[in-house]
């Protein structure tokens, strides 16, 4: 080959691939309404239930506990600097504001995709090599709404839940060093959280935690899905799975904030 | 009975024409026709990379083949849509080598499980019908296990079980008796010739055992290389004089590995002589 035949071959590879990722997603997506409580199949509904336990519930702990020392780290780092200034107050703002706008979406999809996207791809790359999948396909059963869809339900659902408690958690660390440094009350406190909040910092985060959501579970369903041959391959493609999805989660909050930036959404007052 | 089956060669539960197939640029498939009769129990044989498993995947619909046909209850499933592939499964069951059953339900909701998604039946009939069904393979006390809790065997018959959940007219068995001791694997073969018996179903059976299959098989046909190399009644199937039968049949390896086994063996022994 040569080298022009190279670079076209790995373009048109590389091409494939996105087109088979693009398909995958809009696959699912064509099954996302059968999963729905009251307009698709209740057994499928139930699944997904399953699933947000799986992914969502048994994620609280470690994404809370991250979020409250990361709080706390902020709010240590943060004083050390404004107490100069004799504006130690200031640390309430810049705990809610990275929070909302940052740490709070970032800090739970690490943990996710750290947890389930693993678990999800081991799952389903196990499937594929016990030939499940072809069970499913061959009992008439479609394995896109049977086992995909439910759990891009779940992800979808449960991620932004969790982004929304891992920011409190975070925000409430911020609480526990002021009142450990300065006897802060609770209500002075509420105040300045009331009025650093912005509706528009939430809004972002949430669109952030469906984008991340998005990125996890697409991920570790294919790395899953892509599984060939024996057991070994499974260990691969969940380290595959880690390892791309924390990678896009973080290229993907590069783009979004940069484009809130860009348009001029993120800049307070 | 073999001769009976031999008569009515016209109905053809399964008609497979000319299948090729290459996976980049290696034949594994090449030209393979073949009919399993309706009622017989067809025996698949064939070594490991003889082209069993794809031709398997084929005749279930979830490969196309490069050429020829397979058609099943009048359908050429290589040619037709996903919709006529789905309704031509309704009358196919399939017990897959590994098992395949779901470890998060236990024995009872994966043989269920057909019922429920591909029925109207209501809750009493489908556990009705799964209690037969786990009754027929043997089953009738573990429907409350989960799969990883089974052993092999019992794992093999609750997949059977599944397989029959929809009364098939064609049951297709991968591997029935790999792994399982002689024993086990014994039990399964009189498993498989009771649902001939009692059920009538049509079987496919993808084998390399050469004892179970001998037990079990109306007809024997033979996968070497991509190619059908023999198809026949048993008592013909092994009277024949292919050197590739006949090395399958009595267990010889291949010459050019048997000889550098021994090189090897020898080479290994004589260094390890100069090691002590």
């Amino acid at each position: 080959m040569t080298f022009l035949e190279q670079v076209g071959h790995a373009a048109v590879v590389h091409v494939e691939d996105a087109g088979a990722l693009a398909m995958q997603f809009w696959a699912v997506l064509r099954k996302l309404p059968r999963v729905l409580p009251v307009v698709g199949s209740r057994r499928r509904w139930r699944s997904a239930v399953q699933q947000m336990f799986a992914i969502g519930a048994s994620a609280l702990p470690m994404t809370g506990a991250m979020s409250l020392c990361t709080g706390f780290i902020l709010a240590l780092q943060g004083a050390s600097e404004l107490r100069r200034f004799g504006a130690l107050q200031f640390v309430i703002e810049l705990v809610v504001i990275a929070f909302t706008r940052e740490l709070g979406p970032l800090i739970t999809a690490l943990s996710v995709s750290g947890r389930s996207a693993s678990a999800i791809s081991a799952e389903i790359g196990t499937s594929v090599v016990t030939e499940e999948m072809d069970a499913l396909r061959v009992m008439g059963l479609d394995p896109v709404e049977f086992t995909l869809a439910p759990k891009y339900l779940a992800a979808l659902i449960t991620l932004p839940c969790l982004t929304v408690l891992s920011t409190l958690c975070g925000i409430f660390a911020g609480y526990l060093f002021l009142a450990l440094s300065i006897d802060m009350s609770l209500r002075i406190f509420f105040q300045a959280v009331a009025e650093a909040i912005h509706l528009r910092d939430v809004a972002f985060m949430l669109v952030k935690s469906v984008v991340f959501a998005t990125i996890i579970i697409h991920v570790g369903c294919l790395e899953g899905l892509r599984v060939r041959g024996g057991p070994e391959a499974v260990g691969h493609s969940t380290t595959a799975a880690v390892v791309k999805s924390t990678f896009l989660v973080i290229l993907a909050d590069l783009g979004t904030t940069a484009i809130f930036y860009l348009m001029g959404w993120s800049s307070t007052g | 009975m073999t001769d009976s089956s031999a008569a009515k060669a016209g109905d053809a539960a399964i008609s497979i024409r000319g299948v090729s197939m290459s996976y980049s640029g290696r034949r594994v498939l090449d030209q393979v026709s073949l009919d399993v009769r309706r009622g017989e129990i067809l025996v698949l044989l064939g070594g490991s990379g003889s082209g069993k498993t794809t031709l398997l995947k084929h005749v279930l619909g979830l490969a196309k083949p490069e050429a020829g046909s397979i058609t099943i209850k009048g359908v050429d499933i290589t040619r037709c849509a996903q919709s006529e592939i789905r309704t031509v499964r309704r009358h196919i069951g399939v017990a897959f080598q590994a098992g395949a059953l779901f470890n998060s339900l236990s024995v009872e909701e994966n043989v269920a499980l057909p019922l429920r998604e591909l029925t109207r039946l209501a809750d009493s009939t489908i556990k009705l019908v799964v209690g037969l069904k786990l009754m027929a393979v043997g089953l009738s006390d573990a429907g409350s296990l989960h799969p990883p809790e089974l052993s092999g065997g019992m794992r093999k018959r609750a997949a059977v079980a599944r397989a029959l959940a929809l009364d098939p007219e064609l049951l297709i068995l991968d591997e029935p008796s790999a792994g399982l001791d002689p024993i086990v694997s014994a039990e399964l073969d009189e498993l498989i010739l009771f649902l001939k018996r009692s059920f009538g179903v049509t079987i496919l059976v993808v084998t390399h055992e050469l004892e179970s299959a001998f037990r079990i098989a109306d007809r024997v046909a033979m996968l070497y290389q991509g190619r059908l190399i023999a198809v026949d009644s048993k008592e013909q199937f092994s009277r024949n004089a292919h050197p590739r039968i006949r090395q399958f049949l009595d267990r010889q390896p291949d010459a050019i590995s048997g000889v550098a086994a021994e090189e090897f063996i020898t080479s290994f022994l004589r260094g390890s002589r100069h090691d002590y």
